[in-house]
């Protein structure tokens, strides 16, 4: 397995406060990883830091063994949406399509469009790409924005809330879809399906990280409607009775 | 009505070569939000009309060397501040008090403050319609080439960042093709009242635009309108056109949007 992401003692201050503190951890190629923790806890902030967007304030973050800045390319990113400016007039192929630009290309080629067809295919998008995206619902928004991300075959995937704002159905939908991506993911999330779609290991962020290793939840009833932590621990019990019965 | 037409000759060509600013810069700057900065831009280059005159060189000149300067301090200034609205209104209020001084230190004739604050279309130079002319060019081939950068900075800066677009490259650019289109106005509707022309006309554009193309081609024809219903109203009424106009399209916007 080749190290996709390496994070090498890393310290990060904001306002003279270590927001993260001493954060080891190595990703490899293929890994689905799932980010939980409180908010504020800095888990926005590791993202960006993984991305580049943001510079240590010590320790290093190596993508493919160089750092982020030179593996821009590699990595493909789904912000939370409230970054956003909702009222801009653009359709859904103009938002997809920024996923290939460059510094130094200004027009869309027509390898960009046969991407923007492949891509909006593969997520069930393709009748929407002249729609305006501001009267897209939350759900079909966050595929677009999935879309985006993927447009230009990142190595690495990395979202950030990706279901926040989003009903229930179109939630377990993009985990389902993220599943059956064969690339590395980070995940960052608070809700608790997440976990159960074939993560690989969750990292626990609070200004500090725990690595929860193999995370092996087996659901033995199917899940139908709705599923909350109170779900969870029932299943929890019942596995651990099963176990020592 | 002929006689009036000629009268008017430079002042629609004026009116056409600021719609055609307007529709390639006004949806910039609103999805942007940008019209703060324009409006500093705006009426501290007052300064450079100030300090034109006092040197006695050419005021389209000195209020365009003035308006640049303006343009990289805000730059800067929107870098490196996180509230930056305390220094942008400074610059305003300095680059106005710059251009009040340098007129009064000015020996011997002084020029009509309010000529350039305010314009008067009716009497735009050719040489200012030729300054026009270049800034609109200069403006559609910024758009031509940037346009999906501009769109994708506008829509997600992280984004952008990400994708290797040198963001603060080109939030300098837009800030100085504001400041060449606030310079371009100078004569023909006035430092001040060119940010409304600059704010409205894209702000109604947008609400009937499905693409961002759409909103830059009605900004341009809804700013055409409006101008060219001022200088009719100022003819017929005999009252200032730029004022005429600004009135007429804060009438427009009432109408569009009341409900």
């Amino acid at each position: 397995m080749r190290l996709a992401i390496s994070i090498k003692n890393l310290f990060f201050k904001y306002r003279n406060e270590n927001v993260l503190e001493e954060i080891n951890a190595t990703i490899c190629e293929g890994e689905y990883i799932a980010l939980i923790g409180p908010n504020g806890g800095g888990k926005s902030t590791l993202l960006k830091l993984i991305l580049g967007l943001l510079t240590p304030t010590q320790g290093e973050v190596l993508i493919f063994g160089k750092p982020p800045f030179k593996q821009r390319k590699l990595l493909g990113y789904m912000p939370q949406y409230v970054n956003f400016k909702l009222e801009l007039p653009l359709l859904v192929k103009e938002v997809i399509l920024q996923g290939r630009l460059e510094r130094f290309k200004f027009r869309y080629t027509p390898n960009d469009f046969k991407a923007l067809y492949e891509i909006s295919q593969k997520l069930k998008i393709e009748n929407l790409l002249d729609k305006k995206i501001s009267t897209l619902s939350g759900g079909l928004r966050q595929r677009v924005l999935l879309a985006r991300a993927l447009i230009a075959n990142p190595k690495i995937l990395l979202l950030d809330e990706p279901t926040a704002s989003v009903d229930m159905k179109a939630q377990r939908e993009i985990y389902a879809l993220l599943k059956t991506l064969p690339i590395t993911k980070l995940v960052v999330s608070h809700d608790i399906n997440l976990l159960l779609e074939g993560v690989d290991r969750v990292f626990y962020v609070n200004k500090r990280l725990v690595i929860h290793e193999s995370l092996d939840i087996k659901i033995s009833s199917p899940r139908e409607g709705h599923f909350c932590q109170v779900e969870l621990f029932e299943e929890l019990k019942r596995s651990k009775n099963d176990r020592s019965s | 009505m002929i006689e009036a037409l000629e009268l008017f000759s430079n002042s629609l060509i004026a009116s056409l070569l600021l719609s055609f600013a307007v529709a390639l810069i006004g949806p910039l700057m609103l999805i942007n939000r940008y019209n703060y900065l324009a409006a500093s831009i705006a009426h501290g280059s007052y300064g450079g009309v100030g300090l034109a005159i006092y040197f006695g060189i050419s005021i389209l000149l000195g209020a365009t060397l003035f308006a640049l300067f303006l343009a990289f301090l805000l730059a800067l200034i929107t870098f490196k501040e996180k509230y930056p609205e305390i220094l942008i209104s400074l610059v305003w209020a300095v680059g106005m008090s710059i251009g009040i001084i340098f007129i009064d230190l000015a020996p011997g004739y002084k020029s009509d403050l309010l000529a350039y604050l305010f314009g008067d279309i009716l009497l735009v130079p050719n040489l200012d319609l030729w300054f026009m002319v270049g800034v609109d060019l200069l403006l559609l081939a910024f758009v031509a080439l940037y346009k999906n950068h501009l769109l994708a900075l506008a829509y997600d800066r992280e984004f952008a960042t990400l994708r290797g677009l040198d963001v603060k490259f080109l939030h300098t650019l837009t800030l100085i093709m504001i400041a060449l289109t606030v310079v371009m106005s100078i004569r023909s509707i006035g430092l001040i009242l060119v940010i409304a022309l600059f704010s409205i006309p894209p702000y109604i554009a947008e609400k009937f635009s499905r693409s961002y193309v759409g909103s830059m081609v009605l900004s341009g024809i809804i700013t055409l309108i409006v101008m060219i219903a001022g200088l009719f109203i100022s003819y017929t009424f005999n009252i200032s056109a730029s004022a005429s106009i600004i009135l007429f399209t804060a009438v427009l916007f009432l109408g569009v949007f009341k409900r």
